[in-house]
């Protein structure tokens, strides 16, 4: 046997413990209050603050919202099938129009505009009467037939930012609001316009 | 002891604070929280096991499925692939679009074997800014947002699983232990009935190395050529023994179609987004819960 335990037996009553108050250190203050600190900022970071609705690998509500599939915008190319079956009978497919029937799209300073309340009109209601496009005149083409009855405000803003978008031509996009509120504007009217009167009218 | 009570009080206070922490918050969260539609949808995920179903989800607890297999999968991340399918009819408008992205991408190789991914971004915001120039040359292109992650790259779905998809699981069996694979997509996986009855009868008849053990209990063997054929389980010749056909049990398919109706792959949600494949194949004639 080795003196160890006679070590402890021999260390009895003096080492009877006792309660003394003694000063927590100050390492260990800071230590927990730095751990805190770092703890709060990582889950200030990463734990979105316990929102329902986010799940690792998103680290906050706004992450998630970053991942929304958006839809890309408008398509320009969504009112083609539209143009193609019924518009490039006369504008033909590459909007160049055609001769004796309609004047052409591609490049027409009637359809590359700032403003649609002229533009939107006439695929409504129709255009008649002779009419100027890009310096040249056109005196004696069929009028227009109307087509607004037939087709919605989507239908119409699609194939209208298609002609608005295609062959070189770049304009700002039409919305089927803004149909919606020339169709609006015009009331129950299914006269076709002419140039002139559509002149007179505001971008 | 002269502190009993602030020993009680201190006791309390702790096991209270948990049982607020992991019990009632967790409750007030998500117990009361609503059904919501899945993204791009009119209709409300999920929808309530019909019958069958709802039968084989207590098969599948008494059985005690849940100690070798998960239903849950995991995300590490997401991307945002750009995928060209059509390159339009004004080929080199498109390919100036195409090199205003990225010098490498303006190549005439790039419009080779479309539909493909033509560049990978970090968020939605930034393949929108890409993909709209693109769009207004004629051509077809679109986002797809991809979660990523070791479940996902071993097909266990197409995305995490989230509260919501758990909205009627009573008990739910989210599991420890995959000593199997994870169930929680498994019925987009195979949405073959007879696939996993056959599996159940003899797993290694299916799945050559599986190591599960078959469960014959969930059916009864009975003297050939004297039961309904839709009710025999039909198994390779010499599978069966000799002058016997095997017949399922309802609890066998009241499990089969429970595992069928287990799919999350085609419902994208808000907190777990993602972009379905374009054109999903007809729903299979079962009694899946997420059509």
């Amino acid at each position: 046997m080795t003196d160890q335990p006679q070590t402890a037996i021999s260390a009895g009553p003096e080492a009877e413990p006792t309660v003394t108050t003694t000063t927590v250190p100050m390492w260990l203050i800071v230590g927990t209050l730095v751990l805190l600190f770092l703890s709060a900022w990582y889950f200030d970071l990463h734990g979105a603050w316990f929102h329902a609705k986010v799940y690792p690998p998103y680290t906050s509500w706004a992450n998630v919202n970053e991942f929304q599939p958006g839809d890309g915008g408008p398509d320009p190319n969504k009112g083609r099938p539209l143009y193609e079956s019924n518009c490039a009978l006369c504008h033909n497919s590459d909007g160049s129009g055609k001769p004796g029937q309609a004047p052409p799209l591609a490049g027409s300073e009637w359809v590359v505009t700032t403003g649609v309340n002229r533009l939107i009109r006439i695929p409504q209601v129709g255009l008649t009467g002779p009419i100027k496009v890009k310096g040249q005149d056109y005196n004696n083409l069929p009028s227009m037939a109307g087509m607004g009855a037939t087709y919605t405000d989507e239908q119409l803003a699609d194939v209208l930012n298609y002609i608005r978008n295609s062959w070189g031509n770049k304009a700002p996009f039409v919305t089927p609001e803004q149909v919606k509120k020339v169709r609006t504007d015009l009331g129950g009217r299914s006269q076709p316009y002419t140039p002139d009167e559509l002149m007179k009218l505001p971008e | 002891m002269r502190s009993s009570a602030i020993v009680f009080l201190a006791a309390f206070i702790a096991l209270s604070a948990s049982w607020a922490g992991f019990v009632l918050a967790p409750q007030l969260q998500l117990g009361r929280a609503p059904l919501e539609k899945s993204l791009g949808t009119e209709t409300l995920y999920p929808v309530a096991r019909p019958g069958l179903a709802a039968q084989g989800a207590e098969v599948y607890t008494a059985l005690g499925c849940v100690y070798c297999h998960s239903q849950q999968v995991g995300q590490d991340g997401v991307r945002c692939d750009i995928v060209l399918s059509e390159p339009g009819t004004n080929v080199l408008a498109t390919l100036a679009a195409l090199r205003s992205v990225d010098e490498n991408l303006g190549k005439p190789e790039t419009l080779a074997n479309l539909p493909k991914v033509i560049k990978t971004v970090a968020t939605v915001a930034a393949a929108d800014a890409i993909v709209k120039p693109l769009r207004e040359t004629g051509a077809k292109a679109g986002v797809k947002i991809v979660p990523t992650g070791s479940d996902i790259s071993r097909g266990w779905g197409r995305r995490r699983t989230v509260a919501q998809d758990y909205a009627y699981d009573l008990p739910v069996q989210l599991g420890t232990r995959r000593a199997g694979p994870d169930l929680a997509d498994v019925g987009a996986r195979q949405p073959d009935i007879e696939w996993h009855l056959r599996h159940l009868y003899d797993p290694k008849s299916e799945v050559k190395d599986s190591t599960m053990p078959p469960y014959r209990f969930l059916f009864e063997e009975r003297p050939a050529g004297k039961s309904d054929p839709a009710d025999v389980l039909a198994l390779p010749a010499g599978a069966a023994p000799a002058g016997k056909e095997i017949v399922k049990t309802d609890a066998a398919r009241a499990l089969a179609a429970y595992l069928v109706s287990l799919r999350t792959t085609d419902v994208p949600l808000q907190e777990a987004p993602f972009t379905p494949p374009p054109a999903p194949p007809a729903a299979p004639a079962t009694n899946s819960a997420a059509q």
